[in-house]
This record gives C-alpha cells, sequence and structure tokens, in this order.
C-alpha cells in the first residue's frame, strides 16, 4: 500500500525492538485488511451482479442486462416510498429520543439520591435483543391484553394495526430503547461543562432560559451531535424492530424491502444494486455529518 | 489476572473453529412450529428407538420458514437433511436443484395410489415428477363459539334481523351476517377472525380461501394467463367480501396468523375464526382453551354461486439434495410411508395423507375438527408452485394489503395491479 | 454545583427528583414485565386486566428447556402420580414432555445460548483487540491520507447489515460458511471493528505522549512501553469499547437470522420463534429473555463505572 513507503520512520526507538514502521503496520495493516476483504470486497464482488438478472435460487444462466435494474428500481414509486419511509422513522425516532434523553440527563445533572444506580438502570432497555423487545412490545400494545392502553385508559387504541399509527408505534418502542444512550452521552457532556460559568451566570442574574440556550446547549453540542450521528445512523438501518413488530406498507424501510427482495424473492442481482443505491445515500449522509461535526469540533 | 481471562477467550476462539464435527447417524428434518411438528418429533423418536438413528425436527416459526429453508438451500448447505416443505416450493425446490428427484421411489411403492389424490397432486408433483412425499395433509377451516351460536336469545335476535336461523353458516353471506352480527365493539365482542399477516402466505391464503369458494382462480396454472382470472368479477367479489369481514375483526387485527385467531375463540374475542386445521388442537385442549368444549368446527363455506373449495396447507417432505445421510434419509422414508407408521402418525395428531387412514371411521372421530378436515382435503385448491412464487406472493401481499387493512384503493385496482404485475414476472422468466 | 442551595433552586431540585423516578419507573416497566411474565402461569400472561400480583412459578423454565407435545387426551392418574413435580406442570398446562428411550428431549435453547456465547465473547474479543491496536497506530503514527482512512473505517459501520449481508452470503455459500460460528465472528468483528477503532481512538489521544516517551527514555521498546503504559491507561477505555461491542454482537438478529441455521444459530432469532405451537405462550418467550438478559446485564453492571467515564472521554475527544 501507498501508505506505508510514505512513513517517515521515528529511527530513536527503532534501535531497539521492532522499529515504529513495523510497529504501525503490525497494528494498523490487519484492521485494514480484514475490513477491505469482510466489507470492500464483498461490495465489489456484488457490484457485478447488480448488472445481472442473476438469481442465487435457481441455476439458470447469468445475463448482463447493463443498468436496467438501477433504473427499474429507480422508477419503482415503492422504493421511494421505502426511502421516505425511512426518513419520516429516522425523524421520528432520532427527535424522540434526543427529547427523552436529553431531557433525561438535563433531569439527572444534580445531586440525586442513588444517580449511578439510576442511570445504570436506564441502560436496561439497550442491553436487550431488539428482536425479542419489539415481540414484547407487541403485546405490550396489544389492544386487548396489553398494558399500555391498561393504564393509559386507551381502550382499544390501534397500535399496530393502523397504517397512520404504527410507525410511531415502532418509533416509541425505539425511543424507549434508545433514549437511555443518548441520555448517557448528554450526561457526559453536562458534567464537562465548566461550573464556574454556571455561577458567574447566577451572579449575573440570568435566567435559566438563558443560561440554557447560551451556556449549557453550545458547550453539550459537539457531544449531542455525536449521539445524533450514531443514532441516525442505526435508525436508517432499522430492520428488527418494523420486521417483528408491523406488517404495514407504512412501516415498511428500505431494509425490510432489501431483506425480501433478496432472501424471500431471490431477486440477486436486482437486490445488488438496491443495496449499491443504499449504500450511496448512507455514505452521503454521513459525509454531510462528519463535515458538520469537524465544523463543530472546530469553533 | 488479565491474561487469565484473555487464555480464556482465546479458548473460546479455538472453540468456534472446532465444533462442527457432525456424527453420522444423525438426521435432521427441518419443519415450521406448530403441533404436527411436534408430533413427527414423537414419532420419529420411534425410529430412534428401532433403528439406534437419531432424527431431530427441528422448527423456526412460519413468519421466516420459507426464508430459512431457502437461505440454506441457495448456500447449498447441508444442515437438514430433510424438508417438510411448502406445497408451493416444488418449483424452486425441483428446477434449483434442492430436492432429489423422488420419482422411482414413488413409483416403486405405488405411493400415488396409496396417497389421497390431492395430496399427491399438490404435495409431491411437479413437471411430472415426485419430489417429495405427502406427509402432512392439510386445509383452512373455521372454529366458532358454539355456546354463542345456541344461545337462544341471540338465536331469537338473529332470526329477527336476518330472516334465517342462526348455525353453522352455508355460504360467505352468512358468514357475513353472523360476523355482523356478533360484532360487538362496546362488548369487547367481535364477529370473526382473519388472518391478516403479510410476511408470508397467511393473508394470501385466507383471501384465497373466499376466491375459490366464489368460483375464482389465480390464473391458468399451464399457460400463466392472469389477466381476466385473478381480477375476474368472481375474485373481486371474493376480495371485496374478505376486507368486509377484515371490518367485523378485533382491534389490532392487522397482522396476525394462527395464534392471534386461535386466541380469538380462546380469549373470549370472536364468535367465528380462520385458521388452519392443523392449529385446531389447541382449541381442542382444555388447558389452552377455557372454552374447549364450547368450540365447534366447520369446512370453508360455499361461494354465491355454490362452489365450495379451501386453501390447501399442509405439506410433504423431501430429501435436501445437499444432505450428507441421503441413504439414510431414504431409508427414513421407506420407514415413514409403512401403513404401521401412517397410522401411528395419524394417531399421535398427524395428518396422514394416506387414503386408507384418512378413510377410516376412526381416524374422522377422532377430534372433533377431523371429519370437516375430512371433507375440506376433497375439495382444497393450492396456490401457484412456479420457482418465482415468492414474487408472486410479495406482489399479491403488496397489492392486497393496503387494500384490505389499510382500506386503500378499491378491490378492481389492487387486483388489476396484481394481474399486471404477475404478467411481468411471468414474462421476465420467460413463461409466456 | 452545591454552593448554589437557594430555596428555589431547592423546590425545582425535588421536583427534578421525583421526575426522574417517575421515568425511571416508565422505563423499568416494559423490564418487569417481561421478568414477572417469566414467573407467570401461562393463562395470567394474557389475562385482562392484567396481572401485577400473582404466585411466581418456575413452570416457563420447565419449558424452556424442554421439547413438549400437546395433549390429546388427559393423562391417565397413575402416570401424572408418578411424576416429578415439573413434569407435573408441564401435564397441568395441557402438554407433555418428549423422551427418547428414557431421558428427556432438551429443547434447542441451550444449544443457541450457548452458540450467543461463543460468537459474542470471540468477536467482542477481536473486536476490541484490533480496534486498539489500530486506534493507538493512528493515534501515534503519522499516516499519509489519516482522515480518509478514518472515514473508510467509520463507512464500513454505516451499512445496513443486509446490504452486507447479499455480497457475503454468496461468498460464504462458495466456501462453505454459511451456519458456521466462524462466518458470524467474523461478520460480528467486521461490524465491531470500526466502531471500536473510533471510540478507541479518542481514549488513546487522551493518553499523554509523554508517558510512552519518558518509558522509551528509560529503555522499554515501543512494544513494552504500548504494554506497560500504555494498554493500563486506556483500560476504562477498552472496557467501555467491550461493553457496546458485546452489547451489540449479543442482541445482533438480521445477520443470524440470514446466515445461520441449525448450528451456528444464536439465541435472537431463536427466542421469537418460540412463539408456540397454537397459541403464543408468552411465559416462555419471557423466561428465554430473562436469561438472556442476564449475561449481558450483569457484565454492563460490573463494568459500570468504566462505562459512565469512559464515554465521558471517549466521546468527548472524538
Amino acid at each position: 500500500m501507498a501508505v506505508i513507503a510514505r512513513l517517515e520512520s521515528d529511527t530513536r526507538a527503532a534501535a531497539r525492538g521492532w522499529s515504529d514502521l513495523t510497529i504501525r503496520n503490525i497494528f494498523i495493516l490487519p484492521t485494514l485488511a480484514f475490513l477491505i476483504v469482510f466489507n470492500i470486497f464483498p461490495l465489489i464482488y456484488s457490484l457485478g451482479y447488480s448488472f445481472t438478472d442473476f438469481r442465487a435460487s435457481v441455476n439458470d444462466p447469468v445475463n448482463f442486462v447493463g443498468l436496467q435494474n438501477y433504473r427499474e428500481l429507480l422508477n419503482d414509486p415503492n422504493i421511494w416510498r421505502n426511502f421516505t419511509v425511512t426518513a419520516q422513522y429516522v425523524i421520528v425516532s432520532v427527535g424522540g429520543q434526543v427529547i427523552v434523553g436529553f431531557g433525561l440527563a438535563l433531569l439527572l445533572n444534580r445531586k440525586i439520591p442513588f444517580k449511578g444506580l439510576i442511570t445504570t438502570l436506564l441502560l436496561l432497555p439497550m442491553m436487550m435483543s431488539m428482536a425479542v423487545v419489539g415481540l414484547f412490545w407487541k403485546l405490550l400494545y396489544d389492544p386487548s391484553w396489553g398494558i399500555i392502553n391498561y393504564a393509559l385508559g386507551l381502550g382499544s387504541f390501534d397500535w399496530l394495526s393502523d397504517p397512520d399509527v404504527a410507525l410511531y408505534a415502532v418509533a416509541i418502542t425505539d425511543i424507549w430503547m434508545w433514549a437511555p444512550f443518548v441520555m448517557l452521552l448528554s450526561l457526559a457532556g453536562l458534567s464537562a461543562v465548566p461550573q464556574h460559568l454556571y455561577e458567574a451566570a447566577a451572579i449575573d442574574r440570568a435566567g435559566t432560559w438563558y443560561t440554557f440556550t447560551r451556556i449549557t446547549l453550545p458547550l453539550v453540542a459537539p457531544i449531542l451531535i455525536i449521539a445524533i450521528i450514531f443514532r441516525t445512523m442505526e435508525a436508517f438501518k432499522s430492520f428488527d424492530l418494523p420486521f417483528i413488530m408491523s406488517g404495514q406498507p407504512t412501516t415498511e424501510m428500505i431494509s425490510i424491502r432489501l431483506y425480501k427482495m433478496a432472501f424471500q424473492e431471490w431477486q440477486t442481482g436486482r437486490s445488488s444494486a438496491l443495496a449499491y443505491i443504499v449504500l450511496i445515500v448512507v455514505l452521503a449522509i454521513t459525509n454531510i455529518y462528519v463535515k458538520y461535526l469537524n465544523k463543530v469540533k472546530e469553533r | 489476572m488479565l491474561k487469565k481471562k484473555w487464555t480464556a477467550l482465546l479458548a473460546g476462539a479455538a472453540m468456534a473453529f472446532t465444533v462442527n464435527a457432525a456424527a453420522a447417524t444423525e438426521l435432521t428434518i427441518f419443519w415450521a412450529e406448530w403441533d404436527p411438528a411436534n408430533y413427527l418429533q414423537e414419532l420419529v423418536n420411534e425410529y430412534t428407538a428401532e433403528t439406534g438413528v437419531t432424527v431431530t425436527v427441528e422448527t423456526t416459526p412460519w413468519s421466516d420458514f420459507q426464508t430459512k429453508a431457502f437461505t440454506e438451500f441457495n448456500a447449498k448447505g447441508d444442515a437438514y437433511d430433510m424438508v417438510v416443505g411448502d406445497s408451493q416450493w416444488l418449483g424452486a425446490g425441483s428446477t434449483g436443484g434442492h430436492y432429489v428427484d423422488l420419482t422411482d421411489f414413488f413409483n416403486e411403492h405405488k405411493l400415488a395410489e396409496v396417497m389421497a389424490p390431492a395430496t399427491v397432486k399438490y404435495y409431491a408433483e411437479y413437471d411430472g415428477k415426485y419430489w417429495a412425499i405427502p406427509a402432512e395433509g392439510d386445509a383452512a377451516g373455521w372454529a366458532y363459539r358454539k355456546d354463542w351460536f345456541e344461545d337462544p336469545k341471540e338465536m331469537e335476535a338473529f332470526k329477527a334481523k336476518y330472516g334465517y336461523d342462526l348455525g353453522v353458516p352455508e355460504d360467505y353471506k352468512q358468514l357475513r351476517d353472523i360476523a355482523e352480527f356478533f360484532y360487538r365493539p362496546d362488548d369487547k365482542k367481535y364477529g370473526i377472525a382473519i388472518y391478516t399477516d403479510n410476511s408470508y402466505d397467511a393473508m394470501a391464503m385466507g383471501i384465497e380461501s373466499a376466491v375459490f369458494s366464489y368460483g375464482g382462480d389465480l390464473g391458468d396454472y399451464s399457460t400463466y394467463k392472469v389477466d381476466g382470472i385473478i381480477n375476474s368479477p368472481e375474485n373481486i367479489a371474493a376480495v371485496e367480501m374478505y376486507k368486509e369481514l377484515y371490518g367485523f375483526t378485533p382491534p389490532n387485527w392487522g397482522k396476525v396468523f394462527f395464534q392471534e385467531d386461535n386466541q380469538a375463540i380462546t380469549e373470549n374475542l370472536a364468535a367465528m375464526s380462520m385458521n388452519f386445521f392443523a392449529f385446531f388442537p389447541a382449541l381442542d385442549n382444555p388447558a389452552l382453551n377455557p372454552n374447549a368444549a364450547n368450540t365447534g368446527y366447520f369446512a370453508n363455506p360455499k361461494g354465491p354461486s355454490g362452489a365450495q373449495h379451501a386453501a390447501l396447507g399442509g405439506q410433504g417432505i423431501s430429501i435436501v439434495s445437499y444432505s450428507q445421510n441421503k441413504e439414510e434419509a431414504m431409508k427414513f422414508l421407506e420407514w415413514f410411508i409403512r401403513d404401521d407408521v401412517q397410522q401411528k402418525w395419524a394417531d399421535l395428531g398427524g395428518y396422514t395423507c394416506s387414503q386408507a387412514v384418512l378413510k377410516s371411521e376412526a381416524f374422522r372421530n377422532a377430534t372433533p375438527y377431523n371429519e370437516a378436515f375430512y371433507q375440506s382435503m376433497f375439495m382444497v385448491k393450492d396456490f401457484w408452485a412456479v420457482p418465482e412464487y415468492a414474487e408472486l406472493l410479495t406482489a399479491m401481499n403488496n397489492r392486497l394489503y393496503p387494500y384490505v387493512v389499510g382500506g386503500e384503493g378499491t378491490a378492481k385496482e389492487a387486483l388489476d395491479g396484481l394481474a399486471a404485475d404477475w404478467n411481468a414476472t411471468f414474462k421476465k422468466y420467460g413463461r409466456m | 454545583m452545591a454552593a448554589v442551595t437557594s430555596p428555589a433552586r431547592r423546590v425545582t431540585n425535588r421536583i427534578a427528583i421525583v421526575a426522574v423516578l417517575i421515568i425511571t419507573l416508565i422505563f423499568l416497566a416494559p423490564i418487569y414485565w417481561i421478568a414477572s411474565t417469566a414467573f407467570k402461569p401461562r393463562a395470567l400472561a394474557t389475562s385482562v386486566p392484567p396481572t401485577v400480583l400473582f404466585q411466581p412459578e418456575v413452570t416457563p423454565f420447565v419449558k424452556l428447556f424442554t421439547k413438549r407435545v400437546q395433549l390429546r387426551k388427559p393423562v391417565e392418574p397413575e402416570v401424572y402420580d408418578a411424576a416429578p413435580w415439573w413434569e407435573k406442570a408441564i401435564y397441568d398446562g395441557g402438554e407433555r414432555v418428549l423422551r427418547v428411550g428414557d431421558s428427556v428431549q432438551l429443547s434447542p435453547y441451550p444449544d443457541r445460548f450457548l452458540n450467543s456465547l461463543i460468537v459474542a465473547v470471540t468477536s467482542t474479543f477481536l473486536a476490541v483487540a484490533m480496534g486498539t491496536l489500530t486506534a493507538y497506530g493512528f493515534s501515534r503514527f503519522r499516516i499519509a491520507g489519516e482522515n480518509d482512512l478514518l472515514f473508510f473505517i467509520l463507512s464500513t459501520r454505516m451499512l445496513p447489515p443486509v446490504v452486507v449481508a447479499i455480497p457475503m452470503f454468496l461468498m460464504y455459500r462458495v466456501v462453505g460458511m454459511t451456519d458456521t460460528h466462524l462466518g458470524l465472528i467474523i461478520l460480528y468483528t467486521a461490524f465491531n471493528l470500526s466502531f471500536s477503532v473510533w471510540l478507541m481512538k479518542g481514549f488513546m489521544d487522551e493518553i499523554p505522549k509523554e508517558y510512552e516517551e519518558a518509558a522509551l527514555v528509560d529503555g522499554y521498546t515501543r512494544m513494552q512501553a504500548f504494554f506497560k503504559i500504555v494498554l493500563p491507561e486506556a483500560t476504562t477505555g477498552i472496557a467501555a469499547t467491550a461493553v457496546f461491542s458485546f452489547i451489540i454482537a449479543w442482541n445482533e438478529y438480521a445477520f443470524a437470522l440470514i446466515m445461520t441455521n441449525r448450528r451456528a444459530q444464536t439465541a435472537p432469532p431463536f427466542i421469537p420463534a418460540q412463539v408456540g405451537s397454537g397459541l403464543t405462550d408468552w411465559t416462555v418467550i419471557a423466561a428465554g429473555t430473562f436469561l438472556f438478559l442476564l449475561p449481558v446485564a450483569i457484565f454492563t453492571f460490573a463494568l459500570r463505572g468504566h462505562l459512565l467515564r469512559g464515554v465521558t472521554f471517549g466521546a468527548i475527544r472524538k
């Protein structure tokens, strides 16, 4: 690799034991090689298939079809709906997690008895398997014997069968699971805000709102953005929860569509093409995020 | 301390590389999670006692049965020696090279005569050859609350409202009336429970039952013509009926399959409930169903023209061509088709396809639902069995689900769209 | 914060404490519900109104570990009387335990659980170990195109599992690696590696270079300095990374669903599969879930000090 050749070796330590160059290569190259072999190579492999009508389920000869898969996918309104649903879900779910998680962190960021215990207990939801959580929330949401409607007195309010509600119902479950993650990161950010800033604000008799928007928020912003990045990525990938909880077209996210196309209908070539479309979207989003993050960090 | 932990972890890693050694005298049968799979496990335990060959029935839920089986087939994996696969899979299983050709075996043992005709046609045959041994017969049927139906007050009120006696519905119109009659959301009582799960074939099977009884068909299975057949007036009426029935279901009934439909009976939610017969044992079990004594069963009712059919369930058992134990599996099948074993299979609760056993009085009276099952098995029809059936199924789910559950558009639009989708699929695979 | 104790402040503090307690209870309610369902008689799992107080029983766990079949006729009294307590409980539920000869047939749950342990522990170890080394490399040595490489590493983590699963499935089937532990370990390691590199890089940047430089001057080799000086300093980061990686590998569902079957299947796709045969048996699912939560909960609680501190600096400095 080109990287190796351009290293300026540190000769001081090189005299004893391995040279820095060797160590660096031993430390880094296996990881890079591993990721290339198991992430990049497969993608190149499937790039080829995305231009064919290959089906892994039959032994038919594979035909080159050019851009047909891409053209048909991009013209398929269902695929666009899958993307829209995904975007909607990301906004609702991540938005909810930030509000609940950050809110909790603000509440917890003071002297509270058993704070450590409470914080750890709140992390329990995110230690669970999403597949199982989804299954159980179906039980909780059940209008006939679920505890949610019973506790809230909602009668037989329909959470998962109503196409207009299902997405929010799934998002609520996701918020329950992952708001604690946002809380954890926010707590870390809040505890790093220098105390003397608040004291100064108190002396100036600054209002709570002023203190919050002018001191707390800007200082916590970078870490909050990291939390949002992580959660957006995860929400975009969402598969387990909506897959197990709801079969509504209004909750069919792009991962689910892709799964069905690849492993139920066995349209291997076409699903490879869709995977590439998803890949490009994901890389674009990531790029925007990382640029934004770098900007915030520079401030 | 840290070192110790690391050694332990490395030991774990090393273990991971060595656990795949398989013993020779073990057979694995793959099936879905339901009572018949447990009955089969009980049956094959006798084979183990006889021969010393361990046979394990592995199960997975219906919702991912197809996916799990075909990922394994398409990976050419040898995890399963045999699979009790759905009838729709025959095309994909045979043309994909996943199933062992059992034609010689079939003819040698004259299975075409031994097994019931519908089961041979749908569970075993594809393209003139046999790929499976009919193992578990099944069809869609209905359970109902006898105590609700026989309550004099209800009977009187029903007669007053609809002008005829409340009883087991003769046709879909009566089915609808009864569902409407018992639909009382304020009392948490509902009319009917039907399949709506769109993750595999549940909803399709429910709709199919209505379509077939309405005299409709899904298409011409020999010429692949679908336009004018899948969107025929009969089918439109049948799908409209299915949607109407959905209106009388309990709340949150938008993604349900057999568990929920059985629960509708056990939890006093619905007067009638659709299910495949093989799911009914739970309803006949007083420990699971407090209403077991008050639960009756009937075959899928007639349509407006008097035609009467039911969607086919059930499966045949095939040998997976990637298995390392094909010969052992053959020996097992020889055992499985023995008359005494088929009788034992029926005694344990399996729905044997053996004509002799099926027709016996003992079998028809063995459970409260066996008689309805027996009748149904002579009027069953099935879904497409072409290799691309999964795409056809997805299209059907995508087109009809939003109409039935979401209330979008009309039945005609949905079925016209489905005809177009299916046409396109068949064109793509050069079938027309 | 201790300095500020105006009366108004104290009132807000009390309100906040009450709010925190209420929210915590709401968050824990579903988990309590799962845990309590694991000890409920089957009929109470879906009772209306919901049952909160009941006589706990371990029948769901007995069911979880055994293969059973529905009774088709009542069991003979003498057989029932001769049965051990746990088998009586199964009979009471309208079921019978399957046997081969005299031995009770076990359900696949213990196997799946063991698979989860093998796959999650090994892949977590690999991801954290490789991630730590790589993070150190990126933190201490000059590397051309460092930012691009780091972005590349991060981007491998953003792909939905299904996107990766398609080509991996095609490759695995060529080399016969579907349904193997190794196959799953590789996938999870790749999945967690990028995360681990990023998290560990934050920690490595935090550890002052001067520490190692002093050691180098004292005659340590770079490797000795890394193992004796840097690694101990990075314990918190390693622990936090390990917790996160383990949680992810332990609970992963999509790859396991697609790539594994009888031999290497882990528990997450298996537990929802235990829906029971004619009717959903929530108590068994709850029992399986409850047992499955224990290892990860214990692991997290054991390392919670590191986790809270670890997130603090790892995340801030990234």
